[in-house]
């Protein structure tokens, strides 16, 4: 929190540092630092699902809707500014107004960094970065800069957290035919949810990245503590109802600060300019609180001038429950089979789509989804009425998707 | 209806495919103190993967606006398309990797900047190399 506070502050100092800056009003400088650069990224995004009763989620944290078509899920703007002090270092802040866990739009401090090159090809960065757990995570909500509406929920489901503030380094090389990014990191964050708190502790990770000309390989692994405090109505029904029939060392499976996480992911791209493939498997494992899981997708898409048509497989698989309970058979039973249920995203999705170049750094599309959620999970679904009456797992879903995305 | 769409995409292609293109150069001012660049350097620079020398030195880089010379020298240079360049800098530059390229208006004002400042590069047809800028590499 106090981190948070420190960095906003920063952020207010600096924009109004370089609102004051002469040169900045001055179009025709020259490159010579100190030197600021604004930039920005938005997209307006509508989803509907055929099905009525229930709402689509886009990573598990995002508050369903109350509107049909739904602007939430992928409508956001973020606006970047970056301050050159010297050819060596500069400060880079980004604001992104999204609607968040809290169902709130309130401007959300997503990079706010410190970065020093320390040798050819290698910076170190202090502050606020994005959690790169995964392939795309640190370019999560950069829709533009990605082929599709949004990247697909099955693997980018598996992990809520968003910021990592801490200390990254990146290292670029060539590596005889090959370039290789070797990313290594440290740090935590937080994430505001209805009723509750989640906060990533100590997370360490190394990415490692490896290209060559059309093709590009992602390598990640991550871990650290977490805790995740629940006061959610169902989570304080079932802890009721786990204290009285006698379980209550259930509830420290899941609600608590002693929770340990690892992620895990490896990706591959494909693209010749014509074809663009690319693929991913992922995996969390979690000791408590939530589920363990992993999910992969596989993406192909052909370019005809300024569109492309793409498929998108995807898969989620729960591979363990964090929690067990024996329960009376009856209405405490439904209501502890719900619970796991409604923390369990596992699905099975196809989705057909097309992006459309409108004009340079903007770009429309559109897409179909048919999910179908496992039997005992709720998928990337909640429902919109009575959690108790409506069943998700096991149906198959339409879910449309249109958006238009820009960059600045 | 498949048939009328690739007569769409065809007739597109050919109105936004770039004619024969002047060769394109790679420059500095001509009082730059920076070296020859291969390439590969030149390539790890415009994507953002680099942006020192080996001695330390570091380079800062110019772009053209949009429009054919520099999907032309991009093409020729990365093997990337227009669309491919564009949603790689938008990565590049949201995930805080790279600083984005300073766009100049025009090759003059490019010229400008170049006299200007030392350790900037930038692109210009061939045609228009001419005693104010060194060059530093030729594209095929």
């Amino acid at each position: 929190m106090t981190l948070t506070r420190l960095l906003r502050r920063c952020a207010a100092t600096m924009f109004l540092a370089v609102a004051a800056a002469p040169a900045h009003a001055e179009p025709d400088t020259p490159a010579y630092p100190p030197r600021f650069e604004l930039s920005g990224f938005g997209t307006l995004g509508a989803v509907t699902t055929d099905d009525k009763d229930v709402w689509f989620l886009r990573y598990g944290v995002n508050y369903p809707g109350e509107k049909d078509p739904d602007f939430s899920p992928d409508s956001l703007v973020g606006i970047q500014g970056s301050l050159r002090l010297t050819p060596y270092n500069d400060i880079t802040l980004q604001g992104l107004v999204r609607e968040d866990g809290d169902a709130s739009q309130d401007p959300q401090l997503t990079l706010a960094f410190f970065r020093q090159t320390l040798a050819p090809g290698l910076s170190v960065r202090l502050g606020r970065v994005r959690v790169p757990f995964f392939m795309l995570s640190d370019s999560l909500y950069v829709n533009y800069a990605n082929p599709w509406v949004r990247p697909p929920v099955e693997v980018y489901g598996l992990n809520p957290f968003n910021d990592l503030d801490g200390v990254d380094f990146i290292y670029n090389a060539r590596l005889g035919a090959f370039d290789i990014e070797i990313h290594p990191y440290y740090g935590g964050g937080r994430i505001p949810f209805p009723q509750g708190k989640a906060r990533l502790k100590e997370a360490l990770g190394l990415n490692l990245g490896l290209s060559r000309g059309d093709f590009s390989l992602h390598l990640g692994h991550g871990e650290g503590s977490f805790t995740l405090e629940r006061g959610d109505t169902l989570f304080l029904a079932v802890s009721n109802i786990l204290q009285r029939t006698g379980q209550g060392g259930v509830i420290s499976d899941l609600s608590g600060t002693h929770g340990r996480t690892s992620f895990d992911s490896v990706g591959v791209q494909w693209d010749d300019g014509s074809w663009q493939l690319i693929g991913e498997y992922a995996r969390r494992k979690i000791n408590r609180y939530a589920a363990s899981a992993h999910g992969w997708y596989l993406s192909l898409g052909r370019r005809f001038g300024p569109v492309m048509p793409y498929m998108v497989v995807a898969r989620q698989t729960l591979d363990e429950q964090f929690a067990e309970a024996r329960m009376p058979p009856g209405r405490l039973a439904a209501l502890w089979d719900l619970f796991l249920m409604s923390r369990n995203n596992a699905q099975r999705s196809i989705t057909l789509g097309a992006r459309w170049e409108l004009a340079a750094y903007a770009a429309v599309k559109a897409e179909v989804t048919q999910a179908r959620p496992d039997g005992d999970s709720w998928g990337s679904y909640a429902p919109r009425f009575d959690a108790q009456t409506t069943r998700i797992g096991g149906r198959t879903m339409n879910t449309f998707s249109l958006s238009l995305d820009v960059s600045f | 209806m498949t048939r009328m769409l690739r007569t769409c995409f065809l007739a597109f292609s050919l109105l936004t495919a770039p004619g024969a293109l002047a060769q394109i150069v790679i420059v500095a001012g001509a009082r730059s103190p920076l070296p020859e660049l291969t390439p590969e350097q030149t390539e790890q620079f415009y994507l953002g993967r680099a942006h020192t020398l080996p001695d330390g030195s570091v380079v800062t880089l110019a772009d053209l606006p949009p429009g054919s010379i520099r999907d032309h020298f991009y093409q020729q240079l990365t093997r990337k398309n227009a669309s491919q360049i564009r949603a790689h800098w938008s990565r590049m530059v949201f995930t805080g990797r790279a600083l984005p390229p300073q766009q100049a208006d025009s090759v003059a004002e490019l010229r400008q900047w170049l006299t200007a400042q030392p350790n900037l590069i930038g692109y210009i047809p061939a045609t228009e190399a001419d005693g104010r800028v060194k060059v530093l590499l030729r594209l095929p």
